[in-house]
């Protein structure tokens, strides 16, 4: 069995795991860019907009359950703890970031930012983390 | 944890992708054992101990 998450010798598991994380990551990003245009565009009730702003959310669980899903189902234990660590560096950074870019956005007369998906940022994060990980554990 | 694992190997004239195959784990896995910056599980530790026919306290011992 050889293990290389990010040169495409995957196992099953991590690659379905890839393919669910990759497809709720998008999922997330149309339906974060369709609830913003939604709301400017139609003026929906009270209602709506709460609504609305529920949906992106759903893929955000996805991308949870799909990681719990492989930390469960991983049998190399080493490997786990990679991806484990790299996680926690990804919350680190989202952390870090997010509250660096919310201070910016408290004033957006001076800075004007594009709104950056913490997941978005999250999932990159990841996979940055493990590449090195990995790179590390060669 | 010190382990004889890379002496145990080489006796049998394994590489660590070949032990990686017999444990069913990543060759990363049995080079991290090696190196000493990762204990194995103990299910992992008693598969290694069927693997080479010895028992565990003669791969692994927690000397510093």
């Amino acid at each position: 069995m050889n293990i290389r998450l990010c040169n495409r010798q995957l196992s099953p598991l991590q690659r379905r795991t890839m393919q669910l994380f990759g497809a709720n990551l998008a999922l997330t990003a149309v339906l974060s860019l369709g609830a913003h245009d939604l709301v400017k565009d139609l003026h929906p009730s009270a209602f709506l907009i709460y609504f609305t702003a529920l949906l992106p959310t759903i893929p955000v669980i996805g991308i949870v359950a799909t990681v719990g899903r492989y930390l469960a189902r991983e049998t190399d234990d080493f490997i786990r703890m990679l991806v484990v660590q790299s996680l926690l560096w990804a919350l680190g950074i989202t952390f870090v970031v997010d509250t660096y870019l919310g201070g910016l956005f408290a004033h957006p007369q001076i800075f004007r930012l594009i709104p950056i998906l913490n997941i978005d940022l999250f999932c990159v994060s990841v996979g940055v983390a493990v590449r090195i990980q990995l790179w590390r554990n060669r | 944890m010190k382990n004889r694992l890379r002496v145990l190997r080489a006796e049998r004239n394994w590489s660590q992708a070949d032990l990686a195959d017999r444990l069913q784990v990543s060759r990363q896995s049995i080079n991290a054992i090696e190196t000493g910056r990762f204990d194995p599980s103990l299910p992992l530790a008693f598969k290694l101990a069927r693997l080479f026919e010895t028992p565990i306290e003669q791969i692994f011992t927690d000397e510093e």
